[in-house]
This record gives C-alpha cells, sequence and structure tokens, in this order.
C-alpha cells in the first residue's frame, strides 16, 4: 500500500513537472529506443495531453489515498495483486494519452481495459458477471480500432501520429482513408459507452467495489473522449469531417439521444451509484456531440468537460463510495438524514451535483457554457436543447437526493464506525478544485485549448 | 467496369476478412454459451489479423532480410514486415484478453455452477 501510493505520488509529480515544463517551452518527445519517427514509436507531450496526464495521475492518487483509510468489507482491496492491477490499469490510460503512434494507442487501450476487466469482476459474482460483458463489447471496440488503423495504414504507409496527417493532407480523399476514419471512431465510440453500446457501463461500474468505480468512472470514457478529440485535431485533415457530414450529423444525433436517454433512464433508477452511471452515459453525449459539431467553440467545451467531468465524476463517486463503506448502502431510500451523519461527505457530495447541474462557480457550467454556444453556432438546436433538457434533469435527480439527506430523520439503521480525516481530505481537495477549475476557465482555454486547435487549422 | 468475379478475385483477401468477422460477430451475439461467445471474440480478433497479415502479402516475395554480400535491393523482392510484426503484438493481446475471459468464466462457473448465461442471469434475478 504504501509502495504503491507513493508510485501514484511520484507520477502525478512527475505529470505536475512536465505540466509546467510543456507550458514554458512547448511540447516534448521522447524517442522509445531512439527510433526516429515515423519508424520509431514516439511520447509526444502538447499541452493538452499534459494536462490530461496531470488528471488521471492525481484523479488515481487521490482515489487510492481516500479508499486506502477507509475501513470496509472488501478484503482483497488491500492484496497486492489489486494495487498491481490499479497501478497497471492507471499506468494503460498514462499510455493512452502520451502516446504519439496511433499502434502503440491500441497496446496502451489494451493494457489499461484488461487490467480494469480484472479490477471490476472484484466485487461480487454479479460484478464478475458484468464485467465478462465489458470484456466481449470492450474488445470488440478495440479490436475495431486496430481495423481502423489497418485501413490508414494501408493509405498511408505510416502509423506516427503526425507522419499520417502529413501524408494524409497531401493526399485526395480516398474511400479507403474514409472508412478507416469510420470504423476506428465506431470502436473508440464502443470503448467510450455512447448511448447504444452503453449497456456494460452501468452493470459494471454500478456493482464493482467502490474504489474501482472511483478510478475508473472519471478515467475511462474520459480518455477515450480525449483519444477521439487527438484523432479529430491531429491525425485526420479537417477536409474529413467536411467530406462526411452525413457522418458527423449522425454522431450528433446519437449524442442527443444518447444525453436523453442517460438523463431519463437515470430518473428510473433507484440506487445512486447506477443513477450516477446514467448521468455519466449523458455527459458522454455531451463530450461526442461537441467533437463532432465541427467549430472550434464546440471543441472548446468538449476539451473542458473532459477535465470537468473527471473531476466531477471523481467527486461524486468518491463521496458515494465513502457513503457505502459507512452504511453498507447505495439506495437512495438509505439516503435519509445523511447530512447530520455524514456531514463533510455530503458537502462535496453537493459541490459536485451543483457542478454537474451546471451552477456558475463551478466548472460543469463552464463547459456547458462553451458546449452550448458551439450548438448554436453550429445552428443545431436540438443538441442545445438536450444539453438544457438534460441539466434540468440533474436538478430533479439530485434535489431528489438532498430531499431525503437534508430534511428527514437519520433511520437508526447500521450506522457504525466514524469517518477520518485522511479519507475525507482527498474528497475536501477535489471538491474545492470544482470551483478552482471553474474560474480557472480563461486561462486554461487560452494556454491550452486554443495553442492546441490553432496548431492544426 | 470490372465483372463481379475480377472484383471477387482482386478482393479476396477483404472478402474473407469480412466473412469470418461476420461469424465471428454472429457467435458472440447468438450464443448463450459463455465459452462459445469467447471463442467467437477469437474468430473476430483473429478476422483483422488476417487483413493485416494479407496486405503485407507479396506475390514471389521473400523475408526481408539481406543476403551476404547482396549489393542491389529489389524492393519488390522483399514483403512489408510490419503489419506482421503488429500482429505479432496483437495476438498477444488476444491472447492475454483470452486469459482473462477464461478467468471471469471460471470464478462465473463457481458461483453459478453454469457456463449459460440465461441460467446465470435467472439466477441474478432471484
Amino acid at each position: 500500500m504504501p509502495v504503491a501510493i507513493s508510485a501514484l505520488v511520484f507520477s502525478a509529480a512527475c505529470a505536475a513537472v512536465l505540466f509546467m515544463q510543456v507550458l514554458s517551452t512547448g511540447s516534448q518527445t521522447y524517442l522509445l529506443g531512439g527510433w526516429a519517427p515515423p519508424w520509431g514509436i514516439s511520447l509526444v507531450v502538447d499541452p493538452l495531453s499534459a494536462l490530461m496526464l496531470l488528471v488521471v495521475s492525481v484523479g488515481a492518487l487521490l482515489n487510492l489515498v481516500a479508499f486506502s483509510f477507509t475501513p470496509s468489507k472488501w478484503p482483497l482491496r488491500k492484496t497486492p495483486a489489486f494495487l498491481g492491477l490499479y497501478l497497471l490499469a492507471t499506468a494503460g490510460h498514462l499510455g493512452i494519452v502520451a502516446t504519439g503512434d496511433v499502434f502503440n494507442l491500441f497496446v496502451f487501450i489494451e493494457v489499461a481495459a484488461l487490467s480494469s476487466y480484472a479490477l471490476l469482476s472484484l466485487g461480487g459474482r454479479r460484478a464478475t458477471f458484468a464485467s465478462l460483458n465489458y470484456l466481449l463489447v470492450g474488445s470488440v471496440g478495440a479490436s475495431l480500432y486496430l481495423l481502423g488503423v489497418g485501413y490508414l495504414y494501408i493509405k498511408s504507409g505510416s502509423l506516427n501520429m503526425l507522419d499520417i496527417a502529413r501524408i494524409l493532407t497531401t493526399m485526395p480523399l480516398s474511400t479507403t482513408a474514409l472508412t478507416g476514419f469510420a470504423v476506428l471512431m465506431l470502436g473508440l465510440w464502443i470503448k467510450m459507452a455512447v448511448f447504444p453500446f452503453h449497456a456494460w457501463l452501468p452493470a459494471a461500474y454500478a456493482s464493482a467495489s467502490p474504489v474501482t468505480s472511483g478510478l475508473l468512472a472519471p478515467m475511462t470514457t474520459k480518455v477515450m473522449a480525449y483519444v477521439i478529440v487527438r484523432m479529430l485535431i491531429t491525425v485526420f485533415p479537417q477536409n474529413f469531417l467536411s467530406a462526411m457530414l452525413g457522418f458527423s450529423s449522425m454522431a450528433v444525433w446519437l449524442a442527443c439521444i444518447a444525453i436523453i436517454a442517460g438523463a431519463l433512464l437515470a430518473i428510473a433508477q433507484q440506487d445512486l451509484r447506477r443513477m450516477l452511471c446514467f448521468i455519466l452515459v449523458a455527459e458522454v453525449g455531451y463530450m461526442l456531440g461537441g467533437a463532432f459539431l465541427g467549430n472550434d467553440t464546440a471543441m472548446t467545451g468538449t476539451i473542458l468537460h473532459i477535465l470537468a467531468d473527471a473531476a466531477m465524476t471523481l467527486t461524486l463517486f468518491m463521496a458515494v463510495g465513502i457513503i457505502v463503506a459507512r452504511t453498507g448502502s447505495s439506495r437512495i431510500r438509505d439516503m435519509d438524514g445523511m447530512f447530520t451523519i455524514m456531514p463533510v461527505t455530503m458537502l462535496a457530495f453537493t459541490a459536485g451535483a451543483l457542478s454537474m447541474i451546471g451552477v456558475p462557480p463551478f466548472c460543469g457550467f463552464f463547459s456547458k457554457w462553451y458546449l452550448i454556444s458551439g450548438a448554436l453556432e453550429a445552428g443545431h438546436w436540438v443538441f442545445a436543447g438536450s444539453l438544457i433538457l438534460s441539466s434540468l434533469v440533474n436538478v430533479l435527480l439530485f434535489f431528489r437526493v438532498f430531499e431525503r439527506a437534508f430534511f428527514r430523520q437519520p433511520s437508526t439503521a447500521a450506522v457504525q464506525g466514524t469517518g477520518n480525516w485522511q479519507q475525507l481530505a482527498p474528497l475536501c481537495f477535489i471538491a474545492l478544485l470544482l470551483p478552482a477549475i471553474g474560474l480557472a476557465t480563461g486561462g486554461i482555454v487560452q494556454q491550452i485549448i486554443q495553442p492546441a486547435l490553432q496548431g492544426v487549422l | 467496369m470490372h465483372s463481379l468475379g475480377e472484383i471477387f478475385a482482386s478482393h479476396f483477401n477483404y472478402i474473407a476478412y469480412v466473412a469470418i468477422m461476420m461469424v465471428g460477430l454472429y457467435a458472440m451475439a447468438a450464443k448463450r454459451n459463455l465459452i462459445k461467445k469467447i471463442i467467437g471474440l477469437g474468430i473476430f480478433q483473429t478476422s483483422i489479423m488476417l487483413l493485416y497479415v494479407s496486405i503485407g502479402a507479396k506475390k514471389g516475395a521473400t523475408i526481408p532480410i539481406l543476403a551476404k554480400g547482396a549489393t542491389a535491393i529489389r524492393p519488390a523482392d522483399y514483403i512489408n514486415p510490419l503489419p506482421h510484426v503488429l500482429m505479432l503484438t496483437a495476438i498477444v493481446v488476444s491472447v492475454a484478453t483470452l486469459g482473462v475471459a477464461l478467468a471471469l468464466v471460471q470464478k462465473l462457473h463457481k458461483h453459478f455452477n453454469s457456463i449459460e448465461e440465461d441460467e446465470i442471469l435467472k439466477e441474478l434475478r432471484r
């Protein structure tokens, strides 16, 4: 346990130093084995990926610290095998963000995914079954990504992202490359749990142990959204989207359906964690739609939302995880009087919920603002409408919980043990980070997102 | 305009990989036995490997190792090794996936005493 935490502290510190360095001196490239691209594999960190590295490593660290001090009934949690898988999953996600090679990205996707399957299965028999289904669906997604890479390789003869981008801009559009683009995106959508392919997500995340879902729920979908953004702004030239208007408008419509379906399914849930999972399905819709609307404002919104959603999901899942560890239940009707039993946890939960709804000082507001203005700029009223509708549904969802937790008397049922400050400190830190990220939005957009977008145009 | 036969002959590898892929997908979607589903996944992954291997192949060419003392190098004599090397990695990945999947099925069998999806779902609903 101390080894795992110190490894994550070291990783987070490296990510922070790298972030500072990239901001001041521009992107860093590391050649694996000293082979120059396009022959060798390179790791490329530009401001955007440096930010993602920071988010992933800090998130993994805070989550592990909080749960290592939480007494709970999952004995497997502290075994070396579990911690190894935890670190492996984190490393896989970091690799996906840092790599500059499309095939290497596939390998990292599988590293991350295989360790996630094993982690998710450690939560009882329901979790094992859900995890096997996730494995079947997830492997198909990764295979389709690989197929798309194959088509791109047939056309461009290269696997390096920058090299592919250079070659694709010099040649006229071809059906091969467009097919590759479509298949690759389809694979990534499956891995990201876009609506018709979403069924694995609530099943797997709601039944896993809280520490696992606290790690993977903020991480996997966001990192996949980052890959889609990276593909759109770095690898594929602008004319790909304009050549496939049907495809991108289908993506935006899928996003609308995902948002509305996620919101409606969330209302039907009786379990707090399942409700959060369906809200996550709706959030995936936000990021997908923004990425495919095809203008800079919406893309800015998507990148901001990747960041904001990672922070809010982490807050919410950590808070619920602490509640579950304490009371043994995550059903909404067991939330009576939670504010008097666990005031600090519930305050953090409230911060996450308000950010999810989109209340101004919190970061969820700013990303949503960019997404809605991007939708209006593109004239896509339905997408803007679904965003607003889903925010309203979120109000309904969270106030249903608040009403029980704040006004009702706590039931005398089993509430054993007391909270300790080591588990609450990371939660408070991330909850305070929510308005901080919100207030830093201007800086993030100027320093990180605009250079990333202009590097392409 | 090419005749259908010509298209079939020149695109044989593509048609083969799509056909195999569909077999795998069918097995994953239609079979209720978990082991059969995993076999379907294996077939699905193998079809993509077939595509990669077939695009690297070249008629009458050999492996890209220079003979001792060779001076003139004709690219037409050598196949492109990169897709094959990539598939070596992909095979490793799919073996790992298979291992994790079988371990999960074993665990499920311990819990439910069955590897039929229907029976497991029935047991879970109770």
